[in-house]
């Protein structure tokens, strides 16, 4: 009895304290705050390159406000889209919501930024993504009107992946997979393209994210007699992969994008990683001189180096910290896009610029190596095929 | 495909469809002694190979542990799986279940109840171990051992097939030829008479589950050393094992076990023929097929009756 009194004025209660937060959080749409958000996966399968990005802002929010400079107080915003373009609109949405949040960094994964961007258009939300590659993304026709990409596409890394196998390799035959999202299936069609035109044979094949076995495609791959592998895929797939691969004994060349390009993947897969090539249209931070500083603080405020799209994410951050410096905290979204849009800004890892679609100027892509359980930064692709 | 290829992908399949087998089994028992899927047996599963993942990091195999000490590694794995996946299963009963028996409670509310269960346990596993996939320690170098019809098969592969055989073989001893195995099959035929019989129907099904859980766990174990520990590992083998069950006939023991096998076979088939993504079309359209000639799975209904 006691029980259900209690139940029952505590439900109104709860009901009230919630109401009133929620109104106290909505209210305060001018104040000395600006608020610049991350949408990309921060739990669910792929959290660790949500995590890479993520740090990356965290870590240049944090510099900006202690420089103090700046005249307003910069907040971070987590917006969680488990890397699932379903769950990517309600992420958004949240943000949206946040009359203080000016810009957003991300979407990371190319599935979220189609399903997300239609949100952000319509409320005139600048999202600029440093990872998501799919090419169609910048197609007009989608009305994106609010996406920046400050990344080569997948165009660009799947003739990357080509090109590196024609002509730095020399393979014949190539098995292609993709991993059926948006991103894989973007990849491995240029890659396939690239082969093709290099008069190298292609098997190409399609393997959902989490097939419960691998053992039957290692069998496939193996039987096929192919001397070259491309997995345009993630790295929670790609390592069991990895390991079915070195048990059925492939002994061809292999490679994978940024999407498995992650220490998590070494960790993963163990042995049965070692001697993959990993592409990337991202530098190595802990590498290149410029990023060496960054390496650094990243380092001591994370307490682990970092991962890929850390500096390319830290870079977008201040690009968009530059804009709002100059514009004004009181800026107005619309605006902040635009000047963002038109904007040249000089980052550690490269210059950023984008075309009248929002599609990113530049081409480069870097491939990496998997050595001694390390992933190996091996240079710029086409100084490599040279 | 060639003749060989013909033997590379069976005796693959014969692998995946005995760990397919193993889980079936847990819902079929289940099933069994009280006519209720329990969707939750996935995170059984799941717990499983997160218990063989715990007692792994614990006890830390190192590189290259000698012939001996892998073998301890091993059945130190199998048992922690065993003991979080049977665990698992008994509270599981003894928490979602029980209450709703007594209360006499229809059977959509076990079923809801099931997908509930399910739900929390993997949102759980997510909070307390993170969501980021892991593998399991390596215990031992993973090398062929043997090769049958010019298929290799490796250590890890022929470690999940004969544990998957025996374990299938204990089983079917236990049902059939000891007391508390007389006593699942009283309750499955009719638990009312069975209690008045004599037999302690709330002890046999807490056991039964706790059987079921052990094989479940164990199978997680095997899963994840084939592939990788992850929260969500359970539903895609689940739902497939799901499906093997009511191929070979839901409730019936050696139904299940012949459902695995045959799902198994067909999936790993797909592969080199249609391709991967047609692995569980081709699955699904075998159940579909099965039921449209035999409603009752291959093998009909009831642990009581076929076993």
């Amino acid at each position: 009895m006691l029980n259900k009194t209690v139940i029952k004025l505590a439900i109104p209660v709860a009901v009230g304290a919630l109401a009133l937060t929620g109104c106290g959080g909505g209210d305060s749409g001018s104040g000395d705050t600006v608020k610049i958000a991350f949408e990309g996966p921060l739990s669910g399968d792929n959290v660790a390159l949500g995590e890479n990005m993520q740090n990356g802002v965290q870590l240049a929010i944090k510099q900006a406000n202690a420089s103090g400079d700046l005249g307003f107080k910069l907040e971070y915003v987590a917006a969680d889209d488990q890397g699932l373009p379903d769950k990517a609109p309600t992420a958004a949405q949240k943000v949206i919501d946040d009359p203080d949040v000016k810009a957003v960094v991300g979407p990371a994964f190319s599935g979220p930024t189609n399903t997300a961007s239609p949100s952000y258009a319509e409320a005139g939300l600048v999202t600029v993504t440093p990872s998501a590659t799919n090419p169609l993304l910048t197609d007009e026709a989608n009305g994106f009107t609010s996406l920046l990409r400050a990344v080569p596409n997948d165009n660009m890394q799947g003739k990357a992946m080509g090109d590196f196998f024609s002509k730095k390799i020399g393979a014949k035959k190539v098995y292609l997979i993709d991993d059926k999202t948006d991103y894989g299936v973007g990849l491995s069609k240029v890659a396939e393209a690239t082969l093709k035109a290099a008069g190298v044979s292609v098997v190409k094949k399609s393997v959902p994210q989490k097939t419960p076995d691998y053992s039957a495609t290692a069998k496939d791959v193996v039987n096929s007699k192919a001397d070259g592998l491309i997995y345009a895929g993630y790295y929670q797939d790609l390592a069991p992969f990895a390991k079915k691969l070195s048990d059925a004994g492939f002994k061809g060349a292999a490679i994978s994008g940024d999407g498995s390009n992650d220490a998590k993947f070494v960790e993963l897969a163990g042995s049965a990683s070692e001697n993959w090539y990993l592409t990337c249209p991202c530098t190595d931070a802990t590498v290149e001189a410029g990023t060496k500083k960054f390496a650094e603080d990243y380092q001591k405020e994370f307490n682990r180096a970092p991962g890929t799209y850390s500096a390319e994410a830290y870079d977008v951050a201040n690009m968009i910290i530059a804009e709002i410096k100059k514009a004004g905290k009181d800026v107005e979204r619309e605006a902040l896009r635009d000047a963002l849009a038109k904007a040249s800004y000089k980052g550690l890892t490269k210059t950023f610029s984008f075309e009248k679609n929002g599609e990113f100027k530049g081409t480069d892509v870097f491939v990496y190596q998997v050595k001694s359980g390390k992933i190996a930064y091996q240079g710029n692709v086409n100084e490599l095929i040279g | 495909m060639s003749l060989q290829e013909f033997w590379d992908y069976l005796v693959l399949g014969l692998m995946l469809g005995s760990l397919y087998a193993v889980i079936a089994i847990g819902y079929t028992l289940v099933y069994g002694v009280l006519q209720l899927i329990n969707f939750a047996h996935s995170e059984v599963f799941m717990v499983g190979a997160y218990g063989s993942l715990i007692v792994l990091t614990l006890v830390d195999p190192g590189a290259n542990p000698s012939m001996l000490a892998s073998i301890g590694f091993v059945a130190l794995a199998m048992a922690g799986s065993a003991l979080f996946g049977g665990v698992t299963a008994y509270g599981l009963e003894k928490v979602a279940y029980r209450p709703l028996r007594r209360r006499g409670a229809p059977r959509l509310i076990f079923l809801i109840t099931a997908i509930g269960a399910s739900f929390f346990l993997y949102n759980l596993a997510g909070k307390l171990f993170g969501r980021d996939p892991s593998t399991l320690p390596e215990m031992y170098k993973n090398e062929n051992v043997f090769t049958i019809f010019g298929a290799g098969v490796n250590i890890t592969q022929l470690l999940q097939f004969a544990t998957a055989v025996v374990m299938m073989i204990a089983l079917d001893l236990l049902v059939n030829r000891t007391k508390l195995g007389k006593g699942i099959r009283a309750v499955a035929q009719d638990a009312e008479v069975a209690s008045l019989m004599g037999v302690d129907i709330d002890k046999v099904i807490s056991r039964t589950f706790i059987i079921g859980g052990v094989l479940g766990g164990v199978a997680g174990f095997l899963f994840a050393n084939l592939n990788q520990v992850s929260y969500t590992m359970g539903f895609i083998p689940g739902i497939t094992a799901f499906a093997a069950a009511v191929v070979g006939g839901i409730g019936n023991i050696r139904g299940a076990m012949l459902g695995g096998v045959l799902i198994g076979i067909v999936e790993t088939m797909t592969v080199p023929l249609l391709g991967d993504e047609w692995r569980s079309v081709s699955a699904m359209v075998v159940l579909i097929l099965v039921l449209m000639f035999r409603p009752m799975g291959i093998l009909g209904e009831r642990v009581g009756r076929a076993a």
